[in-house]
């Protein structure tokens, strides 16, 4: 689920980048520090919106560097379980197949995916497949998110497609 | 049979030895093993133990042996006996009993006989008629009579034998303080029944001495290993009947056991006997120890099990005479190598090994070496004793054996059955509070909840559920089992996948299959070695120092990268590709690869983390984990099944994937880290931002070692560190580290001198002797303008281009420039506006010293003069303070000595050609004032920041102030923070009138407080090492900490303005200013005395604020 939210960030500063440009430095430093990453508690943090407050650079004694503590405005993306979501079908093994959603990945496993799809090996790419459908490498899927393991700079899920109105959306 | 308490214990009895000694029957009555007739001493006990106890210890001394065998025997005469009749002391009495009647017998047959043998027949019909009687009574008995004579004669002891332990005649039977005590022995361990049974054989051996042993009964427990117990009324008995007995230790006190824990000593905890048909056990000892085995049947006696279990047959005999089948041929085969692998019984493969003959076939079953062979897997009765019953703990794999079996060669299939049956026992144990679980079986079978408690074998769970949501239950513990779903996030706790992790994607009862974190592989394990965890598997991926994707050392010519860490091993692909299972210390190194470097076939550098495709090949795309050699690449690809994604390529045939990220991209700096920008140029500026100093000079002396071990020793230096060199010796080949101040440099001709001077040929070209090493600067530089003036006879122009640092050009110094250059010409890229003034060559080069006192000087044509003019104030300490360095100035040449302060004014050297001074010590003698000097110029320091950028210190005016600082005067032109700590004006700080300049150039604070005037409150010196700094009370009225060089005095600018005068006779006087200040000189009187004035250099006075009567 995207959820718009207010978050801080510490950005630690050289002295030799205070000058003219170094708000212009601390927005960048922002962007790049930020947009893109995870954190378990937020989920993934997809754009910064706006710079609410870049911060007072408070210069720290011993190291001369400057403390920005910058408040933004982002948004996020954190999973949960039990979430329906939209993904793109990455790569598929025996197992399972993993699936993509925006930043997340999502390992459906074989267990999880109707009995009627069975894996081909056969199939270059290889993929799962029934009668009506077949779930390959860049097929689009909707799925259960079922678990996840949220680690400080990570999280994975597993899904399942098992369930009604799930699976392959055309 | 397990070494649990379970076991009974050895005991015996020495009722005869104490004939009248109250006989302990609560311990009789506790004891496994009744008493036995008396005199005789007996060990009984459990027999399998014993059994196993003669098997295992034949080399036992033969009496010994006797006496277990006769104990045996004995034992199992006891064991013939329903197992329920064993905890009574039926027998005993009945025998007693039996005695009484063979007595009795006797007795009659006594009669009998002496009838034969009198003659009398009275006697004989008497006794015959008694018999008659005696025998028509009984059979005139009633049934109910016989009945009542029986239960009079076995009723009452029944019913005092039969009593259960927890009811209450039990307790009668407690020892009392009236009884004899229990005394604990320490014995050595392991050796507790031997002693026991050579406390027996004592006991007999002296029972009908003069001194038989006073003991009543000794045993010992198996659960308490190294102690004895022996029964007696004091410890001086136990004493002497311990006494020289091997392995028992008397000295370590005799104890007593307190009397209620008597009775628990002897306590036989009832066997839980849990062998039940299917369920595992492990076998305890020979070729199949510690092999699983499932129980199939079970003697009556409880003694024998049959067990089934793979067998591990030998199908490379080595000896070809095993061939016959013998037995024990086979045993020494097998004794001799390595157990042969577990494999299921195959009748072809067994056959074309061992021949035909040996394997017979009876109906669907094969024997096989005496053993029976069914479905592939071995059927055998074993002893109970010879069995593992606890901790079982069968793995998946085992099982799978037994199954693989059962279904047939199919894999997939696990009988869940006995899959449950197998972890039924253990899951009790790894149940914890908190834990999920759910019920399986029994009447709340489904339910599931939360594990509150657990005692023993018995958990309380809070329900979770429909109907008893919240409710307290009690179950069995073995009823419940572990409850995951998908998607929890468990890791393994026990067993060969230890500390995975993963999330579970399918439960199915209790087996739970989870995709792995490290691995992406499905692991399916019992959910009894589950447990729901926050973590990642760390565990998994380290093991040693080494962890997953590490590039290894191998050996010399062979690395490699752990793709899987398995428990206490790795697999590791090498640079050849081929994958090898190594242990951590088969490994030499780690080795980092962070900083390799190789190219692409794009020839652009590789960097570990890009994200690469091959060009060549399959075209694998990967991130590289590592280069070696420059050459192999190791990439990781998730996609990739095989070797755990990693595989090894050439680095040259990779290509970036993503354009390549540009080093100095803003985004991706690091604004922690020093502004690269900033370091491209500020490295230009001085050697500071260089990183690294200068080169030794000294490294490649030619020295002698002067000090130390080494004296004597010529050698060269080969490298320094600090005040440590490292001087390769000329004899020996050998390099030592040592001392610097241990060394002197050596000439050719032997001559030696201290490092720390300098190489005394260049001394001889530009007098450089005497500057310090820290003069990197320009000191050739500055003596050139005399060349071209000309007046020196040329030494220096030499000394101009001679100065090796200044050749470095490390420093963009335009001095450095300016000493090759003859003509000062090169003075004017500074942008000094002096330098227009410049009338000579001579005079740039001072103009470039952006000295405005050199200006002034200009107007007098002369060189002396000009300096004279300019430097009076400022040299006034000089000619006295170093005379001596004067001296050595008549070398220099008085502007080479001040080139030499431009180039550091640290250091002492620059200091010691001030020949200026002593050129002219009458003009010093004149105007001692630093203020002296009748130039504006010194109120308009700011050129000086023009002509210098602020890292240039050594270069330009800052020595300045470093000449005021040696005489503590103010020099006005010195905006060096010093002018603030002179004596003279200490007593008028407050009130001095100064201004901020110089601030816009070097854009110090925004230049935002240039030309504010204030005051100083207060100044306080800070250590050499910072920027002084004073607190300035603006007129505006606020106040900001400046930096001191920054702040200048005012000099007055209106008719009577206070001021102070700060040089000459009135030094150290506030006076009052009295006509309008003109450009340089300004009237002034006291305030005492207004009519006396006097006129002085405006510069030797110093604007004052009006006294606030402070």
């Amino acid at each position: 689920m995207f959820f718009i939210k207010e978050l801080t960030h510490t950005i630690l500063l050289h002295p030799s980048y205070f000058g003219p440009r170094m708000l212009n430095f601390l927005e960048s430093k922002l962007y790049s520090d930020v947009e893109g990453t995870c954190s378990g508690q937020f989920g993934y943090i997809i754009a910064v919106v706006s710079i609410l407050d870049i911060g007072k650079g408070m210069v720290l004694s011993g190291s001369g560097q400057a403390e920005f503590i910058t408040r933004y405005r982002a948004i996020v993306f954190k999973p949960f379980k039990g979430e329906v979501v939209d993904g793109v079908v990455n790569n598929v093994n025996k197992m399972g197949f993993f699936a993509d959603v925006g930043p997340l990945t999502v390992f459906v496993s074989h267990q999880l995916i109707h009995p009627d799809m069975r894996f081909d090996p056969n199939s270059n790419p290889p993929s799962f497949a029934s009668d009506e459908q077949i779930i390959e490498k860049n097929t689009r899927v909707r799925l259960k998110i079922v678990g996840m393991r949220v680690d400080a700079t990570e999280i994975f899920a597993i899904g399942t497609i098992k369930e009604d109105h799930l699976g392959v959306i055309d | 049979m397990s070494d649990s308490e379970d076991r009974p214990y050895q005991s015996m009895d020495f009722d005869a030895a104490m004939p009248d000694s109250e006989e302990p029957e609560h311990l009789d009555d506790q004891m496994a093993p009744p008493p036995v007739p008396k005199g005789k001493g007996r060990a009984a006990g459990d027999d399998d133990d014993k059994e196993e106890d003669d098997e295992d210890d034949e080399d036992e001394d033969e009496e010994d042996e006797d006496m277990g065998r006769k104990g045996k025997k004995r034992a199992k005469h006891r064991h013939k006996r329903a197992g329920a009749s064993r905890f009574l002391d039926i027998e005993a009495e009945v025998s007693d009993e039996e005695e009484d009647e063979d007595e009795d017998e006797e007795e009659a047959a006594d009669g009998f006989i002496s009838t034969f043998d009198d003659v009398d027949e009275d006697i004989s019909r008497r006794d015959h008629a008694r018999l008659d009687r005696h025998l028509d009574t009984v059979e005139d008995k009633s049934p109910e009579q016989i009945a009542r004579d029986l239960s009079k004669r076995y009723g009452g002891r029944a019913v005092r034998y039969t009593g259960d332990m927890n009811e209450i005649p039990q307790r009668l039977l407690m020892p009392s303080v009236h009884d004899a005590s229990l005394w604990q022995v320490r014995v050595k361990p392991g050796r507790e029944r031997d002693i026991i049974f050579s406390l027996m054989r004592k006991s007999i051996d002296v029972e009908y001495s003069a001194h038989p042993l006073n003991i009543h009964a000794a045993f010992q427990r198996d659960s308490l290993p190294g102690m004895i117990y022996v029964e007696a009324r004091s410890a001086k008995q136990v004493q002497q009947a311990c006494h020289g007995l091997v392995g028992v230790y008397p000295s370590r006190g005799i104890q007593l056991v307190p009397i209620e824990e008597m009775a628990s000593l002897l306590q036989i905890k009832k066997q839980d006997l849990t062998v039940t048909p299917g369920s595992w056990v492990r076998i305890r000892r020979g070729k199949y120890a510690g092999d699983l085995a499932q129980v199939m049947d079970i003697a009556e006696t409880g003694e024998d099990v049959g067990i089934r279990f793979v067998p591990r047959i030998d199908l490379t005999p080595r000896d070809e005479g095993s061939l016959d089948g013998a037995k024990k041929r086979k045993k020494q085969v097998t004794n001799a190598t390595m157990r042969p692998p577990q494999r299921l019984f195959n009748f072809e493969e067994v056959t074309k090994v061992w021949g035909r003959k040996n394997v017979t076939k009876r109906n669907q079953v094969y024997v096989f070496q005496n053993d029976t062979y069914k479905d592939g897997l071995i059927e055998k009765d074993f002893k109970m004793s010879a069995l593992i019953l606890d901790d079982v703990n069968p793995t998946l794999d085992e099982i799978t054996q037994f199954s693989k079996r059962q279904d047939g060669e199919n894999e997939e299939t696990v009988n869940l059955s006995i899959i449950a049956e197998a972890s039924r026992k253990a899951a009790i144990a790894v149940l914890q509070p908190g834990d999920h679980v759910e019920v399986f079986e029994g009447e709340q079978a489904g339910v599931h909840g939360v594990v509150d408690e657990i005692s023993q074998d018995v958990v309380t769970i809070t329900a979770v559920g429909v109907d008893i949501d919240g409710q307290k239950v009690e179950l069995p513990a073995r009823s419940v089992r572990k409850r995951f779903k998908p998607g929890d996030h468990v890791k393994v706790m026990t067993g060969q996948n230890a500390d995975e992790t993963g999330l579970v994607v399918s439960v199915a009862d209790n087996v739970v299959t989870f995709l792995s974190d490290m691995s992406m592989q499905e692991v399916s394990v019992f959910s009894k070695d589950l447990r729901e965890a926050a973590e990642v598997g760390s565990g998994t991926n380290i093991v040693g120092n080494y962890e997953l994707h590490d590039l290894v050392q191998l050996d010399a010519q062979t690395v490699g990268v752990i793709f899987k860490t398995e428990r206490d091993s790795f697999r590791v692909l090498d640079q050849n590709g081929q994958v090898r299972l190594v242990q951590p210390h088969q490994i030499s190194m780690r080795r980092d690869s962070s900083r390799a470097i190789a190219t692409d076939s794009e020839g652009h550098e590789l960097r570990i983390n890009d994200n690469v495709k091959e060009v060549v090949d399959e075209g694998r795309k990967g991130r590289v984990l590592h280069t070696h050699q420059s050459f192999f690449a190791f990439l990781h690809n998730r996609d990739i099944v095989e070797n755990g994604g990693v595989f090894v390529t050439r680095a040259r045939s990779l290509a970036s994937v993503a354009p390549k990220s540009n080093v100095l991209k803003t985004a991706g700096t690091d604004l922690s880290k020093m502004n690269p920008a900033l370091v491209a140029t500020g490295g230009m500026v001085g050697s500071g931002a260089m990183g690294r100093g200068p080169r030794d000079r000294d490294i490649g002396t030619t020295v002698m070692v002067v000090k130390g071990a080494h004296k004597g020793y010529a050698g060269t230096i080969k490298d320094t560190n600090g005040h440590i060199a490292r001087v390769e010796l000329r004899t020996g080949n050998k390099v030592i580290s040592i001392e610097k101040d241990k060394l002197q440099r050596r000439y050719p001709d032997g001559k030696l001198e201290p490092l720390t001077v300098r190489p005394t040929q260049g001394q001889g070209n530009f007098g450089g002797g005497q500057r310090g090493p820290s003069s990197f600067g320009v000191p050739g530089g500055g003596r050139t303008p005399f060349n071209s003036v000309g007046r020196t006879p040329n030494p220096y122009a030499e000394g101009g281009r001679t100065p090796a640092w200044n050749a470095s050009s490390r420093t963009p110094n335009p001095y450095a420039e300016s000493g090759k250059t003859p003509a000062w010409n090169a003075s004017s890229r500074t942008p000094n506006p002096y330098a227009d003034g410049g009338r000579t060559p001579a005079w740039n080069a001072n103009s470039r010293t952006p000295n405005p006192y050199a200006t002034g000087a200009n107007a007098g044509a002369g060189v002396g003069t000009g300096w004279g003019g300019a430097t009076p104030g400022r040299t006034g300490g000089w000619g006295g303070a170093t005379p001596g360095r004067n001296v050595n100035a008549g070398t220099g040449g008085g502007w080479g000595s001040s080139a030499d302060s431009w180039a550091d004014s640290s250091g002492p050297a620059w200091s010691a050609p001030t020949p200026a001074a002593a050129a002219t010590p009458g003009l010093i003698g004149q105007t001692p004032a630093g203020y002296g000097a009748p130039t504006p110029a010194s109120h308009t320091p700011a050129p000086w920041y023009d002509s210098s950028t602020s890292s240039m210190p050594p270069a330009t005016p800052a020595a300045a102030p470093s000449w005021s600082s040696g005489n503590q005067l103010p020099s006005d032109d010195g905006p060096g923070d010093d002018w603030l700590f002179s004596p003279v004006i200490a007593n008028f700080l407050p009130r001095i009138k100064v201004k901020i300049e110089g601030t816009k150039m070097d854009h110090y604070l925004n230049g935002d407080y240039e030309n504010k005037r204030g005051r100083i409150p207060a100044v306080t010196k800070v250590t050499s090492e910072f920027e002084q700094t004073v607190l300035v009370y603006f007129d505006s009225g606020d106040s900001r900490t400046i930096q001191a060089r920054y702040v200048v005095p005012l000099p007055p600018t209106y008719m009577g303005e206070e001021v102070l005068v700060i040089h000459g006779p009135q030094k150290g006087t506030v006076m009052v200013v009295r006509e309008q200040p003109d450009d340089d000189r300004i009237t002034v009187s006291s305030k005492a005395n207004p009519a006396a004035v006097v006129g002085i250099p405006k510069s030797h006075a110093l604007a004052l604020y009006e006294d606030t009567g402070r």
